[in-house]
């Protein structure tokens, strides 16, 4: 038993014919991330960064090769226990934001723990104090569509931390900021993922943020090679 | 511009199968809820219309009786006109089959050597074959043998009759025999007649139904250029005020007047579900338009008109339009040969005497119901199509927020709905309540404004909704985001939910009025009718040596006899003049036989009133009283055989036995001053001790083989009760349809719903929510609109009730009805309401649950 929360062994993921022609978009890809580690992940477009990612949350099952996240072998799973798996050890950060406009960004903070049945109470407390750590906590009750690219970016880190995940898996997480901001969020998500003690595994095209991870890995062509260790 | 209609109809009709397959039929239900009563209504009045043709098609006039018969001395009278060119008698019965209690005749008696082409004379073309060799033979038998008559090859067929065979049938409690003697077909020359009509001679018809020298008609052909205008007015003066000379047309519309509330009651009903339709598809069409703005942005950018884009929207609702037309007309059909049966027992029940034995589909209710499914596709699409074109295309090609624009629009909408409903109120109080039809008009206005409270109602009921899990709290939210889809869904059912609870309340309270209404005057222990009382009132006698019988049958104390006859006001106005023989002896132990003890007064007092029939005065019913605006103190003036009688009112009655006139007076004033004959009925008052079920049984037993209907009280207020819920059998069908619709409604909603928030389900998904929470959150979003609508349905439901009972029901049918709470039926119906709003849940749930958490895309949320 090893203390990685996600373990990827020969993954290998093939696009069937009907979607992308028999693309093997995942070749082979072994992969290991430890509690508290921080790992960057780089590649051109459509190199297979974020069909990794849904490999890794169990929204994808691989056609070859093992994924285990926090001990459990996500390629036997069924969809209803990776489902299960994912809302437990996984929080999910995306390019887009995807905040659900019709709720405050309490609410919207809230939504995992609504769908695992936690205490309501509870869930509020803990989104209210994440909102606060973000330095949203004023505006825990305001809707989310007065909010710029920065502030819902941070709602959904937030999200994404909200039950204490053991891996935050986040997909381009400053793609739709600008630099500025997208630094402070990376500071913010690097900041509260280790703070509460999980995993990260991030995408993202910047050097510069690849480089604040404690590994960095690339995708070429389905392939994963070592980047420059931090 | 129409090649692009018919290829983005072709594509959308692919992608949205489903969705349009939904749509089309909440059109189609609309258009059948139409259909079925129209096909109803006009199948309620071709009943006597197939009558009246089948038996005097080719009068120009026929002279009927203020009184049911007419003495046949008056026949001369009419040949002395100078413009008549022929006259023949009628002689008609309506004669119950023995041991087929649903089963009459209408016979007529003609004279077999009329001046006109009768039916009988056809039976060499129709008959069979020995009529067919020798067509006169059949003429000859028609005179000499005994009960001859021709019926109907259908009815042959249905009964499994043939030449030859005796039918047992009854008139009162006289029985008779009648023999098949020929088979005609009338439907060759009148396609509407009657499958139980049949003829035979008229004097044998008079000697069999025991009014000898009398007729019920006498039907008159005018000589070639007369004026029957002239004519009529000439043979009115000739005959005197005891009869009326009307065209064959002026019958027609007098029937027409007689079902006009019944008609119009059905129609309102069924315009509701066109109404809740257009719902529907305003839902559908602006969900389609929400999705495809993009195209129409490109098309506005490409050059395309506001108009052309309005041409194209209205042009894909026309077909969809079409082709709920094309399944609702079919569908409509055959709901109104479900329902035949119950609407032709209300018929004969409460109205006439002809029944619907058959349906036909007019064009002209094809017509209307092309005509309401196709209006209604383009007034529920004018809205979003209007909104469509009047958007400048940069607008079009950027994400629209549409629900956020109803929500900051329910502020302004339900302040319309206030001054909406205000304003209708103020006319109705002030102008509209004296119009007839104001009472509809006021309730139109009241459903226009309850859509229109449906985005606040909506949004604060939603509003106060705290999700704290994954569960009905996020439904609502979910409903309150997308006011401007769910908004109709909603509105939908209160739509709905409104009638189906103003009927249901107006229903309630109706039957427990009638209950407390029997209690007080259904006293007497047994009752006796005859078969074919039921269906005439008129002539259907009981013998007196029956009543003799009666009176002597141990254990009873007192025999009430009454008669039933129906009478003309001189206004022309029919009443239903009831003849009660009053007797002086108070009867110890037995109180309920005392009459003033069971006249539910609604003016007037009970022992005043009874001195006052036994010295010649009237009481008259609720529903006379407001329709004539009579009161206690004003003269009741009806048409009797020798002109006008002017009864005074000595008081008024609540009555539910008819929705026309109803009087009472003493026996003997209605065997004086209108028409000496035997009671129609008789009411036993037993003994005190007296076991009712055993002596009803052993009245039965010992008039076996008599066409008697013996009743105890029990059994009696039982049938009454029956009679009622079966008068409302038809609109359960309409609240059926009404509901399906507003269902389709939730379903058309979620589906659109479940396309259009894919990203937010996917989120959902992708944040750990199993499929069966997507399920649930949707089924959650269902039974949440239920619950909306029935929230504002209660309240519209009450209003619509309040208005029901108070106003149209007064207007319409005169009756009183006290208001009551059905709170068992209406909690059954809430739960149906709730049932089948998650029912209609399920569909869209089970694709929200198919939602994948990897398809999250850049434009998603």
């Amino acid at each position: 038993m090893t203390d990685d929360i996600l373990q990827l062994e020969s993954v290998t993921m093939t696009w069937d014919a009907g979607e992308s022609g028999g693309r093997t978009v995942l070749d082979g890809v072994d992969l290991a991330l430890a509690r508290g580690q921080a790992v960057a992940l780089v590649g051109r477009s459509g190199s297979g960064k974020s069909t990794l990612l849904h490999v890794a949350a169990g929204i994808a099952v691989p056609t070859a090769g093992r994924v285990r996240l926090a001990g459990h072998d996500l390629s036997v799973a069924g969809e209803e226990a990776r489902t299960r798996l994912r809302r437990e050890h996984v929080g999910l950060v995306f390019q887009f934001f995807h905040l659900l406009p019709h709720l405050s960004l309490r609410e919207n903070v809230a939504v995992p723990g609504w769908i695992a049945g936690d205490d309501g109470g509870r869930t509020r407390r803990r989104a209210d104090d994440l909102l606060a750590r973000v330095g949203l906590g004023d505006r825990a009750g305001d809707a989310v569509g007065r909010l710029s690219g920065g502030e819902m970016q941070r709602v959904a880190l937030c999200r994404a931390l909200l039950r204490g995940p053991a891996l935050v898996l986040a997909d381009e997480p400053t793609g739709s900021l600008d630099d500025r901001t997208g630094r402070e969020v990376m500071d913010l998500l690097l900041e509260l993922t280790r703070a509460e003690g999980g995993a990260l595994l991030y995408v993202t095209h910047s050097p510069e943020l690849a480089a604040r991870a404690d590994r960095t890995w690339r995708l070429v062509d389905g392939r994963l090679l070592p980047g420059a260790a931090a | 511009m129409i090649s692009y209609l018919r290829r983005g109809l072709a594509q959308h009709l692919r992608h949205s199968r489903t969705l349009l397959a939904l749509t089309v039929l909440g059109v189609a239900l609309g258009v059948a809820s139409v259909v079925a009563i129209q096909t109803l209504n006009q199948g309620s009045l071709l009943a006597f219309d197939g009558s009246v043709r089948a038996i005097s098609g080719q009068a120009d006039l026929s002279v009927t009786g203020t009184l049911p018969t007419l003495p046949e001395s008056l026949l001369p009278v009419v040949l002395g006109d100078r413009d008549v060119a022929g006259a023949w008698p009628l002689v008609r019965a309506n004669v119950a089959v023995t041991g087929r209690p649903d089963l009459n005749l209408d016979i007529i008696g003609f004279d077999v050597f009329a001046p006109v082409r009768y039916p009988l004379q056809d039976v060499a073309a129709t008959g069979d074959d020995a009529a067919r060799r020798d067509p006169f033979a059949s003429l000859h038998q028609a005179l000499v043998q005994p009960g001859w008559v021709a019926i109907t090859p259908e009815l042959a067929a249905q009964e499994g009759w043939r030449v030859g065979d005796v039918i047992r049938a009854s008139s009162g409690s006289r029985a008779v025999d009648l023999t098949v003697g020929a088979l005609v077909d009338f439907r060759r020359f009148e396609p509407l007649a009657p499958r139980r009509l049949a003829v035979m001679d008229i004097a044998q018809a008079q000697e069999l139904f025991g009014r000898p020298g009398r007729i019920q008609q006498v039907d008159v052909v005018l000589r070639k250029g007369a004026d029957a205008a002239d004519a009529a007015a000439r043979l009115q003066a000739a005959l005197g005020p005891g009869v009326r000379v009307q065209t064959p047309e002026q019958r027609r519309q007098d029937a027409s007047a007689l079902l006009a509330a019944f008609r119009l009651n059905l129609t309102a009903l069924s315009l509701i579900s066109v109404f809740v339709g257009v719902f529907l598809v305003l839902t559908a069409v602006q969900a389609s338009l929400v999705r495809r703005r993009r195209e129409f942005g490109l098309l506005r950018s490409l050059g395309a008109t506001r108009a052309q884009v309005m041409g194209l929207v209205l042009g894909e609702a026309a077909a969809l339009g079409a082709l709920g037309v094309a399944l609702g007309i079919p569908l409509g059909w055959l709901a109104a040969r479900h329902n035949l049966q119950a609407v032709s027992a209300t018929l004969t029940s409460i109205y006439v005497t002809e029944g619907i034995d058959r349906l036909t589909l007019p064009a002209p209710v094809v017509a209307l119901g092309a005509a309401v499914g196709m209006l209604g596709a383009l007034a529920g699409a004018a809205l979003p199509a209007w909104d469509l074109a009047r958007r400048d295309p940069l607008r079009l090609l950027s994400p629209l927020s549409v629900h956020e624009a109803a929500g900051r629009a329910a502020g302004r909408l339900a302040l319309a709905a206030g001054a909406l409903a205000a304003a209708g109120s103020l006319w109705f109080f002030t102008l509209g309540r004296e119009m007839r039809l104001g009472g509809f008009l006021y309730g139109l206005v009241m459903m226009l404004a309850l859509p229109l409270l449906v985005p606040l109602v909506v949004r604060t009921a939603c509003g106060w909704a705290r999700p704290g899990r994954f569960g009905p709290a996020l439904s609502l939210r979910n409903l309150q985001a997308r006011l401007q889809a769910t908004g109709f869904a909603v509105a939908a059912l209160a739509i709905t939910v409104s009638m189906m609870f103003g009927i249901t309340i107006l229903v309630g309270s109706f039957r427990q009025t009638l209950v407390t209404w029997l209690d007080v005057t259904i006293r007497a222990d047994v009752y006796i009718s005859s078969e074919s009382w039921q269906r005439t009132g008129n002539d259907a006698f009981l013998d007196p040596a029956l009543l003799d019988t009666l009176r002597a049958w141990p254990g009873v104390v007192s025999l009430e006899e009454q008669r039933r006859l129906r009478v003309l006001a001189v206004d022309g106005r029919p009443v239903w003049l009831n003849g009660l023989r009053l007797t002086d002896r108070p009867l110890p132990g037995v109180p309920q036989a005392d009459l003033a003890g069971r006249l539910p007064m609604m003016a007037g007092e009970p022992r005043a009133a009874v001195a006052a029939l036994r010295a010649g005065s009237v009481l008259i019913g609720e529903p006379l009283a407001r329709k004539a605006r009579l009161g206690v103190g004003d003269t009741l003036r009806l048409a009797g055989p020798a002109g006008a009688v002017a009864l005074p009112i000595a008081g008024v009655t609540y009555d539910y036995t008819s929705e026309g006139g109803t009087a009472f007076v003493a026996m003997d004033v209605l065997n004086a001053r209108f028409d000496a004959a035997p009671p129609n009925n008789a009411a036993l008052f037993l003994a005190p001790g007296t076991d009712v079920e055993r002596t009803v049984d052993a009245l039965k037993n010992a008039l076996a083989g008599r066409p008697l209907v013996i009743r105890s009280n029990r059994t009696l207020r039982a049938e009454v009760l029956a009679v009622f819920d079966q008068t409302f059998a038809v609109t359960r069908t309409l609240q059926a349809m009404a509901l399906l619709i507003a269902a389709l409604g939730v379903s058309v909603t979620l589906l659109i719903q479940a396309h259009e928030r894919a990203g937010e389900l996917a989120l959902l998904r992708a944040l750990g929510a199993t499929r069966r929470q997507v399920f649930g959150l949707f089924l959650g979003e269902g039974a949440a609109m239920g619950a909306l609508g029935l929230l504002l349905g209660l309240g519209g439901g009450l209003g619509l009730a309040a208005l029901l009972i108070l106003v149209i029901n007064r207007t319409w049918f005169g009756w009183t009805i006290r208001p009551a709470w059905p709170g068992t039926a209406l909690a059954g119906q809430a739960l149906v309401v709730l049932a089948v709003a998650a029912l209609a849940a399920v569909y869209p749930a089970s694709r929200a649950r198919l939602a994948r958490p990897g398809q999250l895309t850049r434009d998603d949320l």
